[in-house]
């Protein structure tokens, strides 16, 4: 929900002109003066919280909470650091599955994404330059109404009340097929996941297509390609990059997600995000609920670089 | 043929999947019935409620007074670090600043959690949540300020400089003004950035300083009246307004890109 | 010179962000900070006390009263873990305060500010939680138990005094989807547990397994798992049975009332046996207005205002004094006024170490992924 407009800014900015800089003392200190604030804010609030969440996954869990201590003055009471975080996660394939499930999710939520984003895209890139701002904005803007407002808007689309629930469970009573719920099921889910995340895929895209020169497909045509492979053969390939920068502006959000699943989830919608929340607000784990970050970062590292290996062009990891 | 009736038709039906729970949100914030499952009648009434709740006016003076903090602050230090990613090229600072960016939310919740509470001692409140608030808006006025950097010609700073005049200088009366529009896009950005925050507000909140997407989060999980939608609609409202007004002021802001 | 007016133009603008920026400041500092007066902090279950009495004890003690929630034990305390301070007073269930106590993290009564403390009956006092009662004060006590609408159950002929109800597939298929259990491990796994006939503490991991087996047979036939809006969705009658707290039932059966619904919405005791708790007052170390805590304390002991948490919340009562102020056909709901013979199928629930919360923890994490 957060990176929609700098989303789009991102593809700009990667062909920027080397300058030969004379640091002479003044630049130099300028240099510090300039770098020097955001490099100490973010080494205080980005940088050490990272590296305490590493060095609370090796810790006990205290006793009512938090982190048992490091030297206890009490016999018998837990203290130092050990393994036994990272050994109860390998110890038993749950884990594990939990976060393939998560993983199946935010493919599935990129590829709906993608699909529905293609073709809202290619009409705005394809418009008239004048109207293009306003497509573009009228996809923003459900954007700019709250988070969870979106997501609560789908609680009542998919209430048993609702004219929607009504339509589908007539349709199937139709065939004799016994009524369904659509609220508090992973379908339920996955619509919100995907209605949250849209304008992630539709803004890097159109970015992308915009870009495209027209006369390539006048050219295509001309050599007789017809309309379904004048799509295949030469816009899909040149819309690659925005196809990846989308994918992981929507991919990785999703990994991560747990309050939609906390809402409109039904009785086996767990994801990675939960499983995190409820070490720390729930069982007051935290060094198991560290570990399970941790693991989380790596697996969002491990997709950020290998979407950069695959997309070939580097710093498509933001 | 280039946009086909199906383009059409499907874009239409992507921009209905957009608008539709939305509509239905507004719509059902007039619905007399607490319940609020099926359509009972037309009221003004839960307007009213919203008006005299004093927790929900609270948590949005929160709100209000955290996004008008931290976006000051994140954009003064995300403005430095555009610039600073933009001459320097200093690869851990970019790092540093667009990590957070990309990152799923909670990550950045739960280790500031951990840091607040183990590291400084901290108690969580106003302040945690400003810090918060900050440290994920830097990333994105940054990369706005920096993208705004790259699209200009580099030569007017090294006239500048030839010109004598000293960094300070360079900076008040040739890079300021000409990256302004960026950075108050960036600002307004990490405004609404912040306003709009569920994931971490949620770890980093103390006792007795909701915000407004903590109150509205507590509504939905215990009790939806339709006072949500009442407040809901009065957000879009708002934000509304906003989009209109920033346009105005800075058309370039919402086009994202130079 | 068309830089020029460029240039004013943008400084005009700039001028009037930083005017708007100014007001948007005022405004937040008038909101946040106009009544910074008398204010306790109460950190209690959602549905547990009536706005009504709130709003009388506002006006009682010329303060105001700000309220957060919570839904589960587990909840409350890992907040409180994670550094939520300033909270004056929490409502914690026994095993809770048993927890807190041995944290340190309570503040003893001071006696002499609770005049009306005689009014508790005293088999609530001086429990195994908090001997002696020095740092709490019964609050009232629910019962989880069964909560079903009574047109669909008897439409269905479901029994409903047996947790098989709840875990059995053949009754749970001709529910079809309208069940919902709480989402609280502890409470949970003990209904499962007792179900099984052991006890609702019974910590083997065996046991616990074989609970995980019943709950994940049972799984595919609820709707969700919910500890808070199952309320309402009893009240609409998307719901039919629930696994939840006494008091959420009555309310939601009051809210059916109120609504017009055709049904009502009704509770059972299972008979092999469920959980009680016992919810005491207890004021946190942290609290800033212990003053208005005791206040709070002794209010709520006077007898008139014992019974409309009763009346009104349905939960059951401590309160000797306040008996007598409680509408017969509550004092008759065996669900808020349970029998001997059913007390004595009730357990408390005791606190978890924290291993037991880990190994927990994992068997909740394959019920919900399974």
């Amino acid at each position: 929900m957060r990176s929609s407009w700098a989303g789009a800014t991102m593809p700009g900015c990667s062909c920027v002109t080397e300058s030969v800089h004379r640091l002479v003392p003044a630049a130099r200190l300028t240099k510090w003066l300039v770098s020097g604030p955001p490099f100490l804010f973010l080494l205080l609030f980005f940088v050490m919280p990272s590296v305490i969440m590493v060095l609370a996954s090796f810790r006990y869990p205290g006793e009512f909470g938090g982190l048992a201590p490091l030297a206890a003055t009490d016999p018998g009471v837990l203290q130092g650091v050990t393994l036994e975080t990272y050994q109860f996660f390998f110890s038993d394939p749950i884990y594990g599955q939990v976060f393939v499930k998560s993983i199946f999710m935010a493919l599935s939520t990129t590829l709906i994404c993608l699909t529905m984003a293609y073709p809202l895209a290619l009409l705005i890139a394809r418009s008239p330059k004048k109207s293009r701002d306003l497509m573009v904005l009228l996809v923003i803007l459900p954007f700019a109404s709250n988070f969870l407002i979106r997501v609560y808007a789908w609680m009542i689309v998919l209430g048993p009340q609702s004219a929607l629930s009504q339509m589908v469970n007539g349709f199937l009573q139709w065939f004799g097929i016994a009524p369904v719920h659509l609220l508090f099921s992973p379908f339920a889910v996955l619509i919100a996941m995907v209605y949250v995340h849209l304008p992630f895929m539709v803004l890097p895209l159109y970015t992308n297509l915009e870009k495209h020169d027209p006369s390539l497909l006048d050219a295509a045509q001309d050599l007789g390609a017809n309309a379904w492979q004048r799509f295949w053969r030469v816009t899909f390939p040149l819309s690659l990059p925005g196809i990846f920068s989308g994918s992981a502006l929507v991919f990785i959000p999703v990994l991560g997600m747990f309050a939609i699943p906390d809402i409109l989830g039904g009785t086996g919608d767990m994801l990675i995000g939960n499983l995190i929340k409820e070490q720390f607000l729930g069982t007051r784990d935290w060094p198991f609920g560290s570990t399970l970050s941790i693991m989380l970062t790596i697996a969002v590292l491990l997709i950020a670089w290998f979407t950069a290996r695959v997309a070939g062009h580097r710093g498509s990891y933001a | 043929m280039r946009r086909g009736p199906w383009l059409w038709a499907t874009s239409l039906a992507v921009y209905a999947f957009l608008y539709l729970p939305l509509l239905i949100v507004v719509i059902y914030s007039f619905n007399d019935s607490r319940l609020n499952a099926e359509w009972v009648g037309f009221t003004w009434h839960w307007y009213d409620t919203l008006l005299h709740d004093e927790a929900m006016l609270g948590a949005a003076g929160n709100s209000l007074f955290i996004a008008l903090v931290s976006s000051l602050v994140a954009t003064a230090l995300g403005t430095m670090a555009g610039i600073a990613m933009h001459h320097y090229k200093l690869r851990l600072l970019t790092f540093m600043v667009l990590t957070p960016v990309a990152m799923p939310e909670i990550l950045l919740g739960v280790s500031l959690l951990l840091f607040f509470i183990q590291a400084l001692n901290l108690t969580l409140g106003m302040l945690s949540i400003i810090l918060a608030h900050i440290t994920f808006s830097i990333g994105f006025v940054a990369v706005i300020v920096r993208a705004r950097l790259a699209g200009m010609d580099e030569s007017i700073f090294e006239a500048a400089r030839d010109l004598g005049a000293s960094p300070w200088e360079t900076f008040r009366y040739v890079t300021f003004p000409l990256i302004l529009p960026g950075v108050v896009a960036g600002g307004l950005m990490a405004f609404t950035l912040s306003i709009d925050d569920f994931v971490i507000t949620f770890f980093t909140a103390g006792v007795g300083v909701s915000t407004l997407p903590l109150h509205i989060y507590s509504m939905i999980k215990i009790a939806v009246t339709p006072e949500v939608n009442a407040m809901s609609t009065l957000l879009m409202l708002l934000t509304l307004t906003m989009i209109v007004l920033a346009s105005r002021f800075a058309p370039d802001v919402l086009k994202g890109k130079e | 010179m068309k830089s020029l007016s460029h240039r004013a133009h943008r400084e005009n603008r700039l001028s009037l962000c930083g005017l708007c920026v100014l007001c948007g400041i005022w405004f937040a500092f008038g909101l946040s900070f106009a009544k910074a007066d008398d204010v306790l902090h109460l950190y209690n279950w959602n549905n547990y006390i009536s706005d009504e009495t709130v709003a009388r004890f506002e006006a009682q003690c010329a303060c105001h009263v700000v309220q957060d929630y919570y839904s589960d034990n587990e909840e409350m305390l890992a907040k409180l873990a994670a550094g939520a301070t300033g909270y004056d007073l929490i409502v914690p269930t026994g095993n809770a305060m048993e927890s807190l106590i041995r944290q340190n993290a309570l503040r003893p009564l001071d006696k002499s500010l609770l005049p009306h403390l005689k009014n508790i009956d005293p088999a609530y006092l001086n429990t195994a939680f908090d001997p002696g009662n020095r740092y709490s004060v019964p609050y009232a006590y629910t019962l989880t138990l069964i909560g079903y609408n009574l047109e669909k159950i008897r439409e269905l002929d479901l029994p409903t005094d047996t947790w098989a109800v709840i875990f059995e597939p053949r009754f749970l298929e001709k529910l079809n989807g309208h069940v919902t259990v709480l989402d609280s491990q502890r409470e949970l796994i003990a209904a499962a547990l007792k179900y099984l006939g052991y006890s609702a503490n019974d910590t083997a991991e065996a046991h616990w397994k074989q609970a995980r087996d019943l709950i994940i047979r049972a799984k595919p036939y609820w709707a969700a798992f919910n500890a808070s809006s199952y309320i309402k969705e009893l009240t609409v009658g998307n719901i039919w049975l629930v696994h939840g707290y006494s008091n959420d039932i009555f309310q939601a059966d009051l809210d059916a009332q109120k609504a017009g619904r055709s049904f009502r919405i009704l509770s059972s005791i299972p008979r092999e046996g469920a959980v009680l708790s016992l919810d005491s007052m207890v004021l946190h170390k942290s609290g800033p207005r212990p003053d208005l805590a005791h206040r709070f304390i002794d209010f709520m002991l006077d007898g008139r205002n014992g019974a409309e948490l009763t009346n009104l919340i349905g939960s059951g009562n401590p309160n000797r004094d306040a008996l007598q102020y409680i509408k017969p056909e509550v004092a008759q709901n065996p669900a808020v006024f349970p029998d001997r013979a059913q007390q004595a199928r009730l357990e408390m629930l005791r606190d978890l170490d924290r291993h037991q919360r880990r190994v927990l923890s994992r068997i909740w994490t394959e019920i919900k992924l399974r």
